[in-house]
């Protein structure tokens, strides 16, 4: 166990967003986090993340009190890619990625030739080799979610949590970041819109109201029954013939 | 290779300090040859040569009086207050992500003003430093304030909340400059009255030594600080919950530089009055010039601000033959359309 969640949660002036979150994310998977619009999903990353300051509960990594713990150090273990992300600042794809050294440099420890390698290696990985000079105006949506992408793989973290990374991204560029995602040596938790994408997470956890209402393999926790109700919708399962993969198939309600 | 390149950058960095200190000392000379009598630059450097080395220049004691006593002395108040302003400015931009911040706009400098008139003319002890002392109560008073009614009115580091924190900068500036207004008249006789409000836009004619004592140090202060934080502040490029995650301790940062910016600006008030628009436009200049990276764009509107405010001091003594214009003049005249620049380019990017 890398990191865990106990009886977490957050409200906003006496509304509760996040309620009585118990989670255990283990090393080195990869934990999918799927629920409805509302249902608490990007609050619940904040609160693992560390930014926001849990009105209920705790959050440990490897033992250790996140809220006790100085933001430098947390942000060499978590790095963190939020959903909405924007700047006005005229700064470059490589400003931008460089940003994620930043808690590994101190005025005395000033940028290295270390620090290029590891900033290069992220663009490489992130599929944004070659945009070092574009300035950040100039990007396409789909090119800024894979710069955030870049940053954080630059904060070389233990833990990657990243809220709906493949938003804006074309099919081609979501799978690709998914499979590296799942191809990196770390544990990674990820918000995700899209249940075929969840099912091929090593874990799945279902949020509804605030609460995590489930968790376990994809299989187990995704059934016909709990994503028609959480998610109000009917839905029916295909099999791909190619490899007996399952495939959601969802239709109205009515 | 990478040890060659890493030393090429040391030591262009150490090439751009010096060269920078250059343009500081070229500027200042400049701002003390310059003047309604034009005196030449030997006579400065001898002058300065008989002060500081102890050298033995025959020079015209006149000469000498108007150089080490008031043009000098003025001059480096002029680029303390400059580059102060400039990195003040640069800061409020930065954390608030806001490109109309500035001391002078949200409100900063008219507390400044309110707190240093409030000490002087209740007298509550003499001399800069009580009068900087009571500056710097306005000036946080002021901005507390401000991000009080910004926050309320749903402004703050939002893309589109940018708006509220300046509409809330203009009602915390009147109130303070009313509550200036009302403690002169309640307070001051006529002769302290129009000594305050010729001194409240701007004047550095009363610059003396003892000022410049006050200004080098808190101006180096705050540049130091901000090369010292120059990632953190790199690390709110979007927003403060993403500067969190990369391991900024925000509210500490936010307090700290702050509170510098507040207390450079109400030195700065307190000693030349309330200068509008320079820690406006400077910071963009300075962008414009060396990039976004607070690293290089700190020292940058440090220089850029020093030489600006040093020439507008120049224009304000010169510009109208007998007569001296309050520089808040001359740097509004500057200001007024740059910041109507900023504001129709930040339309088009939005």
């Amino acid at each position: 166990m890398i990191m865990e969640a106990r009886n977490l949660g957050w409200s906003a002036r006496g509304k509760p967003i996040v309620t009585g979150v118990d989670l255990v994310v283990n090393e080195g998977e990869t934990l999918g986090l799927v629920g409805p619009n509302g249902s608490g999903k990007s609050t619940l990353m904040k609160l693992l993340a560390g930014i926001r300051q849990p009105t209920s509960g705790s959050v440990l990594v490897k033992g250790q009190a996140l809220e006790a713990m100085p933001r430098r150090a947390a942000a060499r273990l978590i790095a963190f890619l939020e959903q909405h992300s924007e700047t006005t600042e005229a700064i470059t794809v490589k400003d931008a990625v460089q940003l994620g050294r930043t808690p590994w440099l101190t005025p005395l420890q000033p940028w290295s030739a270390e620090d290029d390698r590891i900033v290069a290696q992220a663009l490489a990985d992130a599929d944004m080799s070659g945009f070092e000079r574009r300035s950040w105006t100039t990007l396409s949506g789909g090119e800024r979610q894979r710069v955030h992408l870049a940053r954080a793989l630059a904060q070389r973290p233990q833990i990657l949590l990243l809220d709906e990374p493949t938003n804006h991204l074309d099919v081609q560029h979501q799978l690709s970041i998914l499979n590296l995602v799942a191809s990196l040596p770390v544990t990674s938790v990820v918000a995700l819109h899209d249940l075929n994408q969840a099912l091929s997470c090593d874990r799945v956890g279902v949020m509804s109201g605030g609460r995590l209402v489930a968790l376990g393999a994809p299989d187990d926790v995704l059934t016909l029954e709990r994503v028609s109700s959480v998610f109000g919708v009917r839905v029916s399962i295909i099999t791909d013939p190619g490899d007996g993969a399952r495939i959601f198939r969802f239709h109205p309600a009515s | 290779m990478s040890g060659t390149s890493s030393q090429a950058i040391h030591v262009s960095r150490l090439g751009r300090g010096t060269l920078g200190f250059m343009a500081l000392a070229v500027a200042v000379l400049a701002g003390t040859c310059i003047g309604e009598t034009p005196i030449p630059v030997a006579t400065v450097l001898q002058t300065l040569s008989n002060k500081i080395l102890g050298s033995t220049y025959a020079i015209d004691p006149i000469d000498m009086g108007i150089i080490w006593n008031y043009r000098l002395p003025r001059a480096i108040v002029a680029a303390c207050c400059g580059a102060g302003l400039a990195i003040s400015g640069m800061v409020l931009q930065s954390l608030l992500r806001n490109a109309l911040a500035d001391p002078y706009l949200l409100g900063i400098s008219a507390g400044a003003s309110t707190g240093a008139v409030a000490v002087t003319v209740a007298g509550l002890g003499a001399g800069a430093i009580s009068m900087s002392l009571g500056a710097f109560a306005g000036a946080v008073a002021a901005f507390l304030i401000v991000a009080m009614l910004a926050r309320a009115a749903g402004g703050g580091a939002t893309l589109h909340g940018t708006g509220q924190i300046v509409l809330a900068g203009i009602a915390g500036s009147q109130l303070f400059n009313a509550l200036t207004s009302f403690i002169i008249t309640k307070s001051a006789n006529a002769e302290q009255a129009r000594g305050i409000m010729f001194w409240l836009l701007g004047n550095l004619s009363g610059a003396r030594w003892p000022d410049v004592w006050l200004a080098v140090p808190v101006a180096l202060v705050g540049l130091s600080a901000c090369i010292w934080y120059a990632r953190a502040l790199d690390a709110f490029a979007f927003g403060a919950e993403s500067a969190s995650s990369l391991g900024v301790p925000v509210r500490r940062v936010q307090i700290v530089l702050i509170g510098l910016t507040a207390l450079v600006t109400a030195v700065m008030v307190s000693i030349v009055g309330s200068i509008g628009f320079v820690g406006l436009v400077i910071p963009h200049a300075a962008r414009f010039l060396v990039g976004v990276r607070h690293g290089r764009l700190g020292p940058a509107a440090a220089l850029i601000g020093a030489a600006f405010l040093i020439a507008a001091d120049v224009l304000s003594r010169t510009i109208i033959p007998g007569q001296v214009l309050p520089i808040g003049v001359i740097t509004a005249l500057v200001g007024a359309p740059a910041f109507a620049l900023i504001l129709v380019r930040g339309r088009r990017a939005a």
